[in-house]
């Protein structure tokens, strides 16, 4: 009993509708073939992955009712899932008001009804859920999130379709009762409580409450492309059109010599998949509370990245599109250069730790965009921070990031002794990497790692001045050609000396060999000595034996941890060693936070704000814990100011270690207490020279 | 305009001292293993004035002179890609071992083949023996004004006008083209080149000058041509010695301070 399907309810259902379906195709149309201005990007591999993971992460999404996050979790999902199931309804409303025969109330009844409780009950609850994230708007007020009159409107939608179809059911009931109208057990309250009402005046009420519905639904699609809500249409194929490789890798250049524009410089230099992030995100400002860099007062938010990435877009799509676009809700400057609505400093204040990227509900993948506008600064306009313009001349003049160190690649090797050099009988390769070599700190780790390799008859052996820098940095400052080089020559090398198995002790570099040179044909098996020294210590080939008595609380390295899935094997060789206390930060394993070394910032100077970390420092210092132990040459490095620079830290002379340190000294105790003793007369010594 | 910049290829000056070894016999500077040789930074700056000057007068050919063994191609790469135009490099077994005199000579020469050119843009000490008269002698042999430090190279109207650094200031002086100067590090930062400069720097022709294509005699140049004699080289040897005064009061630590400062007659 639709009321459109007599004059002249018919012409305005056509009317409203075929007019809202133009419009909302034409919106439609216009930003799907404004996702084709971007660059291809071949997301269909490995579906069968893509197609299972599908259930979790879009249909129980997984990732928004993370414990952290319950509160918008509870009401996303009733939300999302109260949405699906009425669904249904909606196609009912729709065949209903075509001919009321052709309703599933007509031909199916038995099945609808059924199905009605469940519906109705859903109805309410996402009520429940606009009422919810009314009140998180008004009440709590997140600072991660935009609060905005769109998200209003669209909230406004959702309920009122709800209420308007529970009292067009209602009415429905009142005037003409269905087998079984009890099941829809809200439309049917409603229809008792207007009972004995004249049957004109209830026919009035169910045609307003028909159109009303109508015109919210018609409206709503309308609105949806124009909001930030779009997501409820692109998330699902973000997610599934998702990276499937760790989120620590970044992609090469394909034939970068031939190249026009090199990086990301125009908004069409994205990649389509890049743009429909842009789409995606819904600027839940997940990835800002957990960004090391907008915690720290830095310019940057990658929840602006993929604002300005939709914002730019969408401002500019008329010099993109050959057909008039329609622009509401736009607030991005037309014509500027992307670079410029970016921002240079938000582009260099990444440390591309990817907790961005884990916090993300939708698969926005943050990195990647920022460090392709990153490329065209460094390689198309040259235009740079001073510090990291220093450090890519440095890395290209001498292969190493550490410009001034009084230390050669061979110097710890001439001090020790008893290192063995890689000749291709050896099973592994030990990559000591630039830090590990260069950094006097970083020496006494690698000096352990040895010993320890040593003491469990590990077979392997050294490239010495051999080794140059693994790539890390170059390409994380944004200068992939760089990076090229620098991987070409390395791989060209291991290839030459034999090389099939790789120690590292530099997540950096781990990362690297492991996922990102297989880009340049180098395959190789790379393992992080954290989980080398782990399984060794099970196979009882390490044992720790000496009693260290500490409380040791672990750091989780970004590029170990979040980008490479490694959190337990530096944790077990802590619970190995007798008689430590191993207790946990507030942030950690995948909700770590970076110490401020990643994405080049380790040689980059940190003026603004608090520095990345200190605040470190600080959390772990609040853990109480005598040592912080790492397993990242960077971190350690990191944590090395830290505790001078944070006051209780200092105090409490905190100390930090690598986990191969604590097990070193763990191990064999007397030559790692020879090299305490040695570093603290070469400090002597440094300091002597400096005075 | 045409400005020709003399750049060197030297061992890196950031060699960690104890890296850093000579053959005292052959009174050679050892190569380290693993740290390669780099373009001498204060002739990089020499290109970069260059560059500026170009950007200045909207055009002007640069050409890039360097004298070392074919390896010193890395200097010439480098300052190709920061923008200049065209390399020469003077490779042959004659030029070796040559002093600044016997270099500055083999330079003058090629320049002399470069002709016409109004500028001679150099680094002011090479880092390797840091003797700075190169450019000085190039001036001499070719009978041009030689302005040294420069921290501004401008050119206007013809005439050349340099700020140049003193110990205790700067002063601005002005000379007519052609002359030589030699670029300070005052000056400021060398640009970063861009990737497509890089590769545009690969297809750049740099020709190889022998003695004989410069028509000079092998004995005026290399170390034939040298006037200095090299009579020992060694590495100095650095004694430091640490000691901590402990007391139990700042005060008393500072009187332990003081009395022996006074001892090692130091105050």
């Amino acid at each position: 009993m639709a009321p459109s399907v007599q004059f002249p309810g018919n012409i305005f259902f056509y009317l409203i509708l075929v007019s809202g379906l133009v419009f909302f195709a034409y919106t439609f149309y216009v930003r799907v073939i404004l996702l084709l201005v971007g660059k291809p990007d071949w997301r269909f591999d490995r579906l069968w992955e893509r197609t299972v993971s599908f259930v979790p992460l879009v249909l129980a999404i997984w990732r928004v009712i993370r414990p952290r996050y319950w509160y918008s979790g509870i009401l996303h999902l009733a939300i999302f899932w109260g949405f699906l199931t009425f669904q249904v309804n909606t196609i009912n409303f729709f065949l209903e008001g075509f001919h009321e025969n052709a309703a599933i109330l007509s031909w199916a009844e038995g099945v609808y009804t059924a199905y009605f409780p469940l519906m109705q009950l859903f109805e309410v609850l996402v009520l429940v859920g606009v009422v919810m994230a009314v009140a998180r708007r008004q009440i709590v007020k997140p600072p991660r999130l935009s609060l905005n009159w769109d998200a209003y409107l669209i909230l406004g939608f959702i309920a009122l379709l709800m209420v308007t179809d529970l009292f067009a059911t209602g009415f429905s009931i009142a005037i003409h009762p269905f087998p079984d109208h009890g099941r829809a057990f809200i439309s049917n309250a409603i229809a008792e409580g207007v009972e004995g009402t004249d049957i004109e005046v209830l026919k009035a009420w169910h045609t307003t409450f028909w159109y009303l519905h109508l015109l919210t639904f018609m409206g709503f699609l309308i609105w949806v492309p124009y909001s930030k809500h779009l997501h409820v249409f692109t998330a699902a194929p973000n997610v599934f059109l998702r990276r499937l490789q760790p989120t620590g890798v970044l992609q090469p250049i394909p034939d970068l010599e031939t190249q026009e524009v090199f990086g990301v410089g125009r908004i069409q230099d994205f990649t389509w998949r890049q743009l429909l992030d842009g789409y995606t995100c819904t600027e839940c400002g997940r990835c800002q509370e957990a960004c090391p860099a907008y915690n720290t007062e830095k310019e940057l938010s990658p929840k602006e990245i993929a604002h300005q990435m939709r914002q730019q877009l969408l401002v500019n799509a008329s010099d993109l599109l050959p057909i008039p676009v329609l622009n509401i809700n736009v607030t991005g400057e037309r014509g500027v250069p992307l670079t410029e609505a970016m921002g240079f400093d938000p582009i260099w204040d990444c440390l591309t730790c990817g907790a961005c990227q884990y916090e993300c509900p939708v698969f926005v993948e943050h990195i990647q965009e920022i460090i392709d506008v990153r490329r065209y600064f460094v390689m198309d306009e040259a235009r740079m921070p001073e510090t990291a313009q220093a450090t890519l001349m440095q890395l290209e003049q001498r292969g190493h990031p550490w410009r001034g160190t009084p230390l050669g690649r061979t110097s710890w090797i001439e001090e020790m002794g008893d290192v063995p050099m890689f000749d291709g009988s050896q099973e592994y390769l030990f990559w000591v990497g630039c830090t590990g070599a260069l950094s006097e700190r970083n020496v006494l780790t690698t000096k352990a790692i040895a010993r320890l390799l040593n003491q469990a008859g590990v077979s392997y052996g050294v490239l010495g001045a051999e080794e140059t820098c693994c790539g890390d940095p170059a390409r994380r400052l944004g200068n992939e050609y760089l990076f090229m080089l620098q991987a070409q020559q390395n791989i060209e090398l291991f290839n030459t000396k034999g090389v099939k198995k790789i120690i590292t002790s530099c997540p950096h570099g781990f990362n690297a060999f492991k996922n990102e040179y297989p880009q340049f044909d180098g395959h190789f098996e790379v393992i992080h000595h954290a989980d080398l020294f782990a399984r060794l210590v099970k196979e009882g080939r390490l044992k720790p034996q000496e009693t260290l008595a500490q409380k040791i609380t672990y750091h989780d390295s970004c590029y170990l941890g979040r980008h490479n899935n490694l959190y337990e094997a530096p944790r077990h060789i802590l619970a190995s060693l007798p008689g430590t206390h191993p207790v946990e930060m507030p942030r950690s394993r995948a909700q770590s936070f970076c110490c401020g070394a990643g994405g080049g910032h380790m040689w980059m100077e940190e003026s603004k704000g608090k520095r990345v970390n200190n605040e470190r420092t600080e959390e772990a210092t609040a853990t109480g814990a005598e040592i912080v132990a790492t397993a990242c040459p960077l971190c350690l490095q990191m944590f090395e100011d830290g505790i001078g620079a944070v006051p209780e830290a200092a105090e409490r002379e905190m100390k930090v270690y690598d986990v191969a340190e604590l097990l070193d000294m763990a191990v064999s105790p007397a030559p790692a207490v020879a090299e305490e003793a040695k570093a603290d007369a070469s400090q002597d010594q440094a300091a002597e020279s400096s005075e | 305009m045409h400005i020709i910049c003399c750049v060197k290829q030297v061992p890196d000056p950031e060699t960690p001292a104890s890296q850093f070894k000579v053959d005292e016999a052959t009174k050679k500077v050892l190569p380290v293993p693993g740290i390669d040789p780099v373009a001498d930074e204060y002739a990089i700056l020499g290109v970069e004035a260059a560059l500026r000057i170009r950007e200045a007068l909207g055009e002007a050919k640069i050409t890039v002179l360097c004298l070392g063994p074919e390896a010193a191609r890395d200097a010439v790469k480098k300052a190709l890609a920061m923008g200049a135009d065209e390399g020469i490099q003077l490779t042959d077994g004659a030029f070796e071992g040559g002093d600044s005199y016997a270099t500055a000579r083999a330079l003058a020469a090629a320049i002399k083949k470069l002709e016409p050119f109004d500028l001679v843009l150099c680094g002011r000490q090479a880092p390797d023996w840091d003797v700075g008269v190169t450019p000085s002698i190039i001036a001499d042999v070719l009978g041009l004004p030689c302005v040294t430090r420069a921290s501004e190279v401008k050119v206007s109207d013809g005439t050349l006008q340099v700020e140049r650094v003193l110990l205790d200031g700067f002063e601005t002086v002005e000379t007519s083209l052609p002359a030589v100067v030699s670029v300070s590090n005052e000056l400021g930062e060398p640009r970063y080149p861009q990737l497509r400069e890089i590769m545009a720097a690969a297809k750049k022709p740099v020709a190889v000058w022998s003695a004989a294509d410069l028509g000079v005699d092998a004995s005026q140049v290399g170390a034939a041509g040298s006037l200095l004699s090299l009579d020992r080289l060694y590495v100095p040897v650095h004694e430091a010695k640490c000691e901590f005064i402990e007391a139990e009061t700042p005060e008393e630590a500072a009187e332990t301070l003081a009395t022996t400062l006074r001892e090692a007659k130091l105050i």
